[in-house]
């Protein structure tokens, strides 16, 4: 279904990647963590690395939480998939694209 | 008791049907030197079919004199109050300054919404065909102004003492958790006549009023915030005229044609949804902002809705074919665990809001235990105790960062999936390529549904880190929200807190 | 859900708590003797099965002054149910299906 209207109804998405330049925006799932009422929405560049995205995005965010380990072992997921993210790859190479959620669980032994 | 008996009444030239027949219907003409559908171009494009517009009821069958008349005596009798408390300095009888943070969301939130139904509702005593619902749309534009007016003046006594009231309008049309109520307006606004008529005069006005004012009058009453109270109960006779407009819009379009009725039915479907979704504010305000509590979320929800609206209401629209709204199922499911989930979103974010939030109390903690058994001990209450401990040892939970939004509702996605309150519910659609996320069920539905329309959200996240708020810290971002120092933030320690302390230090000391 | 009649299910209206409208209040308990009254703060509120009537006859008596029915609107805060009729004499409440 679409808009009923008097004449032509065609607008630009208010959010659309162009609008971001090289960057756009990626979210982070804490899964299972109630501290965060929500997943976080970052802007970052499409060549961030991982490990630049973790310790300069991720982490001041993270730790907010007086129990976040941010040495502890966590599971990513991307797009329902399991992801490994590495170090210095980029979050394009990575796959992740504008508007993403990216889920991280930290992982009990 | 009578004494003598009663005078016979001198009989009126025209009873109250023929008078308003004549002093509204009976104004109206059928032009003959255009073309009717150029002077009501807006009622044809939604897809509705109306065959006689003179089959519109309207019961209350007003003239301008006795609406008038009584419109003032109204107003009269309320400026009475709100002199009278300002003069008594009734402020200090209010059970905590924290109760006005419920009001600051009020008059930053919701005030702005009466001035734009006021200008809707202009716009349908134009553009609709019938005079019936022309002069009784023009009412209901002459009463939203004044809601806003009376809004305004009752809410400005508290100004002059309290942080967050000072800049309702410019807050609303940019800080975060307003863009709630205000795109849902702006999405009625920009919808047709029709539409509107479904989505505010009748699923606002009448399925989710009561869900909407009378926890925000009865906190008034409460909490001794007489001129709130006032407020209400004055506007509420209004209303009353408001529900029947509501409620005759729907009955006359389903009437009309059968063709309509599914036309309605989705647009009961959206428009549900989405107000329940603004009545989330209303959920935290009950069970976490009030000092003192009038009724739980729950029971409020129970009422006014399951009650009156599922049982009475859609028992009654049954006989069209209409069915309760698509989704109610998934708002039932939430109504033990909403609130909480909301006020401790607000609770993080308060940084950057125009109201102040603080761990519930002991004994608060006990009432949420009692009045929510199935649910708040379970999932809620090892997060407070979580953060007494993170304040203890000198910290303050507020998020370092900004939340991931809903398209279509705006709110934070802290809502969680239908029967697990421990996940997030996480709904995706693509559309021209682009992904888009909402927060449910009901919101991925009203954006399939109209994705054209909701691409265009200026959603707030998005907008500051597009730059478009005023630049890239948060100190950047709440001056152009128009927040100042003390609207936001913890409320212990706060300028209304350390205010309120210092007002009633000299007080009596209160007995056990 | 089950079907039930207009008869079975109840109507309301909630009044503003006055001095005028206690006689609102009496005149309307008279005209509908099977009605539940609710006293709430600020405001009564009385339910019935099926159908409320409100009559200027009954209202005046009570009130002890003229009064005519479009006064009803300054002691209404709220109701549930149609507002089915609203004439010089009387003002009736109830659900039409």
């Amino acid at each position: 279904m679409a808009v009923k209207s008097i004449g032509t109804y065609d607008f630009p998405s208010k959010s659309r990647q162009e609008l971001y330049g090289d960057d756009q925006l990626v979210h982070v799932w804490f899964q299972g963590n109630p501290w965060f009422c929500a997943a976080a929405c970052y802007r970052a560049p499409k060549a961030m690395l991982w490990s630049d995205f973790w310790s300069q995005m991720v982490v001041p965010w993270a730790e907010e939480d007086p129990d976040f380990d941010p040495a502890g072992a966590y599971a990513w997921t991307l797009h329902g998939k399991p992801l490994t993210p590495k170090d210095d790859v980029t979050l394009e190479d990575l796959g992740v694209e504008h508007k993403d959620v990216i889920g991280m669980r930290a992982v009990t032994a | 008791m009578t004494i003598a008996p009663k005078a016979p009444r001198a009989p009126k030239k025209l009873s109250m049907k023929q008078r308003y027949q004549v002093l509204t219907r009976d104004l109206d003409w059928e032009p003959s030197y255009v073309d009717p559908k150029e002077v009501f171009p807006h009622t044809d494009f939604e897809g509705i079919i109306i065959h006689d517009w003179a089959k519109w009821e309207d019961p209350f069958r007003l003239t301008v004199d006795a609406y008038c008349k009584y419109q003032a005596e109204k107003d009269k009798r309320l400026y009475a109050v709100l002199d009278g408390f300002a003069q008594g300095q009734g402020h200090l009888t209010l059970t905590d300054a924290a109760y006005l943070n419920s009001m600051k969301l009020f008059l930053q939130g919701v005030t702005p919404l009466e001035y734009q139904a006021h200008r809707n509702f202009a716009y349908l005593a134009r553009h609709l065909n019938g005079p019936g619902p022309r002069f009784a749309s023009l009412c209901q534009s002459i009463d939203e102004l004044r809601h806003t007016q009376t809004e305004i003046h009752t809410l400005s006594n508290y100004n002059k003492y309290y942080s967050g009231f000072h800049n309702y309008q410019q807050m609303h049309d940019r800080v975060w958790y307003l863009s709630v109520p205000k795109s849902f307006f702006d999405d009625a606004l920009s919808a047709g006549p029709f539409e509107f008529l479904i989505a505010i005069g009748f699923s606002f006005e009448y399925l989710l009023t009561n869900l909407l004012f009378v926890p925000f009058m009865s906190g008034a009453s409460f909490n001794g915030d007489l001129p709130t109270m006032t407020f209400g109960f004055s506007a509420q006779s209004d209303e009353s005229r408001h529900m029947t407009l509501g409620l005759e819009a729907i009955k006359f379009l389903l009437e009309q044609d059968e063709a309509n009725v599914p036309i309605v039915q989705a647009w009961i479907d959206k428009w549900f949804w989405r107000g329940y979704r603004v009545t989330a504010l209303i959920a935290q305000m009950l069970d976490y902002m009030l000092p003192r509590k009038v009724m739980s979320w729950k029971e409020a929800f129970e009422l006014y809705f399951e009650e009156q609206m599922l049982k009475g209401l859609f028992a009654d629209l049954a006989f069209y074919g209409i069915k309760p709204p698509r989704h109610v199922d998934d708002a039932i499911a939430e109504k033990e665990i909403l609130s909480h989930q909301v006020y401790w979103t607000l609770y993080q974010f308060s940084h950057a809001a125009a109201f102040t939030t603080s761990v519930p109390t002991e004994d608060h903690m006990k009432w949420l235990s009692e009045t929510y058994p199935e649910t708040f001990d379970k999932h809620y209450k090892a997060m407070w105790d979580k953060e007494q401990e993170n304040i203890a040892n000198g910290g303050r939970h507020f998020v370092r960062g900004l939340p991931q939004l809903c398209q279509v509702c705006q709110v934070p996605m802290l809502f969680t999936e239908p029967g697990d309150p421990t996940t997030i519910c996480q709904r995706e659609s693509e559309f021209k390529g682009e992904k888009f996320q909402t927060c449910s069920n009901g919101c991925q539905w009203i954006f399939e549904r109209e994705p054209e329309k909701y691409v265009q959200a200026w959603l707030p996240v998005h907008q500051i880190y597009q730059g478009n708020c005023g630049g890239p810290t948060v100190p950047d971002v709440l001056e152009w929200y128009g927040i100042q120092d003390g609207d936001n933030g913890e409320h212990l320690g706060s300028v209304d807190d350390r205010n309120w302390q210092d007002w009633h230090a000299g007080s009596a000391p209160e007995g056990d | 859900m089950t079907a039930t009649t207009a008869a079975q299910r109840y109507v309301g209206v909630d009044i503003q708590e006055s001095e005028q409208n206690r006689a609102v209040v009496e005149a309307i308990e008279e005209t509908n003797p099977d009605c539940t009254v609710q006293h709430l703060p600020g405001l009564v509120r009385i339910k019935c099965l099926g159908r409320i009537v409100i009559t200027r006859d009954s209202v005046e008596e009570k009130l002890g002054r003229d009064w005519e029915t479009h006064e009803f609107q300054m002691a209404i805060v709220s109701y549930f149910g149609h507002i089915k009729d609203w004439d010089d004499d009387e003002i009736v409440i109830a659900w039409d299906h």
